[in-house]
């Protein structure tokens, strides 16, 4: 039954690493010092930075598999690009999620049409179809191909999500770790406990990718059979 | 060459029989209808609303056009031979990326002059509109081309074309809408979006241009 183990211990070793990370992160997040200007309101900070930053991640990596697999027809490539675009729908909805239960303290409402939050939907929006063509394509390889250009197509919603709050004033804060103009926003209590969480979610995306490609491949050997 | 080969036989096909062009013209219409009267009937808040509802339209009409492109060739059974000429097929896209394009820069000029009817939308200055129409249409075309040949041979792919293309095509539309706006409003900032629209129509065609090809292959 080795042919069948789910997961690898591989992934089993990366799961417990970022478990521990996540724990760890998780009491970081309740110890360092709160805002001064949200007060204990910004700590879902430590959550919401790390699943945004997974969504896109994952977009990426669904993006280059899926060039990968354009590019040599093989079949491994096209299951994580998959798994990766599916992990990105669910960090992304999470993202949403966590950022609306941020806005309704914040700003007085869940939802408002600024640009950071409609980009981010609009995200979202590009991968449900994706896999909404996924579903219609019964031929494996046609599948992957054609749902591969979409992801890659697909990929230009990530810098405008990140850039809108730099291109368009709105509600949302720009980030916190300012890739654009390499500035940190933080405190270094409250980076550490950052870092340790991205490097947890990050943990977990290797980990759920590495796990979901590995039961496609058992799918598909199982359809075949 | 054998784009434009491609491009002047599509519009032969089509303008001897135009019934894919007069539904196309005729959904524009009804659109802009509908949106007058939900939008209406106050002069003011019809004008302010108009450059969103020609964009709307458009895009609504021109979905149809990217699928219409790719099914001429289904009905005909002949896109298995066009994709097994020999050499790149780059020029496959272009062609038919110049046909969608035109119908759709078309369908807008008209879309222009409804507005002007429907909404008191006024079309001029001209010029500025039609490089509005122009960069904002070729942008939607090449994604509506592109994502059309995709789903014209999968089941359900005209529900699914709207679905993959909207999201995918909302920078272009976005900043045809800001572009047609400040256009109307006497704002000089219609330049920016020009900008904007030059990029992404670059992006999104070479992106596109790339692609195609292996996923054809």
């Amino acid at each position: 039954m080795k042919a069948l183990s789910l997961p690898d211990y591989t992934t089993r070793l990366l799961l417990l690493a970022a478990i521990l990370a996540l724990v760890l992160g998780g009491l970081l997040a309740f110890l360092v010092p709160t805002d001064v200007l949200q007060g204990p309101l910004t700590r879902i900070l430590y959550l919401h930075v790390p699943v945004a930053w997974v969504a896109y991640l994952s977009f990426g990596v669904a993006a280059g598999y899926a060039l990968a697999h354009l590019l040599t027809r093989q079949a491994k490539f096209d299951r994580i690009s998959a798994a990766s675009a599916e992990l990105g729908v669910i960090f992304t909805s999470l993202t949403l999620i966590t950022g609306m239960l941020w806005g309704r303290p914040a700003w007085g409402a869940y939802w408002v049409w600024e640009p950071r939050l409609t980009t981010t939907a609009i995200l979202l929006a590009i991968y449900l179809g994706y896999f909404a063509l996924r579903q219609t394509v019964p031929d494996r390889e046609v599948r992957g191909v054609v749902s591969g250009a979409v992801a890659i197509l697909g990929l230009i919603g990530v810098p405008i999500s990140y850039m809108s709050v730099y291109w368009w004033r709105g509600l949302h804060q720009t980030a916190s770790i300012d890739l654009v103009n390499q500035q940190v926003h933080l405190a270094p209590p409250m980076l550490a406990a950052l870092l340790i969480n991205l490097l947890a979610f990050s943990l977990i995306y290797l980990a759920f990718l590495r796990a979901r490609s590995r039961l496609a491949e058992l799918e598909e050997k199982w359809e075949s059979s | 060459m054998r784009s434009y080969w491609l491009w002047t036989r599509d519009l032969r096909i089509e303008f001897r029989s135009p019934v894919g062009t007069l539904a196309v013209v005729s959904f524009l219409a009804v659109v802009i209808l509908i949106l007058g009267l939900a939008l209406g009937p106050d002069p003011a808040s019809l004008q302010a609303a108009a450059p969103g509802a020609l964009w709307l339209a458009l895009a609504f009409a021109g979905s149809l056009l990217g699928q219409r492109v790719w099914s001429l060739e289904v009905e005909n059974q002949t896109l298995d031979e066009l994709f097994l000429s020999p050499g790149g097929l780059e020029w496959i896209y272009w062609g038919k990326l110049a046909f969608t394009s035109g119908l759709v820069i078309a369908v807008g000029i008209l879309a222009l002059f409804l507005l002007q009817l429907a909404f008191s939308f006024s079309p001029y200055p001209l010029i500025p509109h039609l490089v509005t129409l122009f960069l904002g249409g070729l942008g939607y075309s090449i994604v509506a081309t592109f994502l059309g040949a995709i789903t014209a041979r999968v089941r359900a792919g005209e529900i699914l074309l709207p679905l993959l293309l909207f999201p995918l095509v909302v920078p272009v539309i976005l900043g045809s809408v800001r572009a047609s706006s400040a256009i109307a409003t006497g704002s000089a900032d219609y330049t920016t979006w020009w900008g904007l629209l030059v990029v992404f129509d670059a992006i999104y065609l070479a992106g596109c241009t790339l692609i195609f090809p292996w996923m054809q292959r």
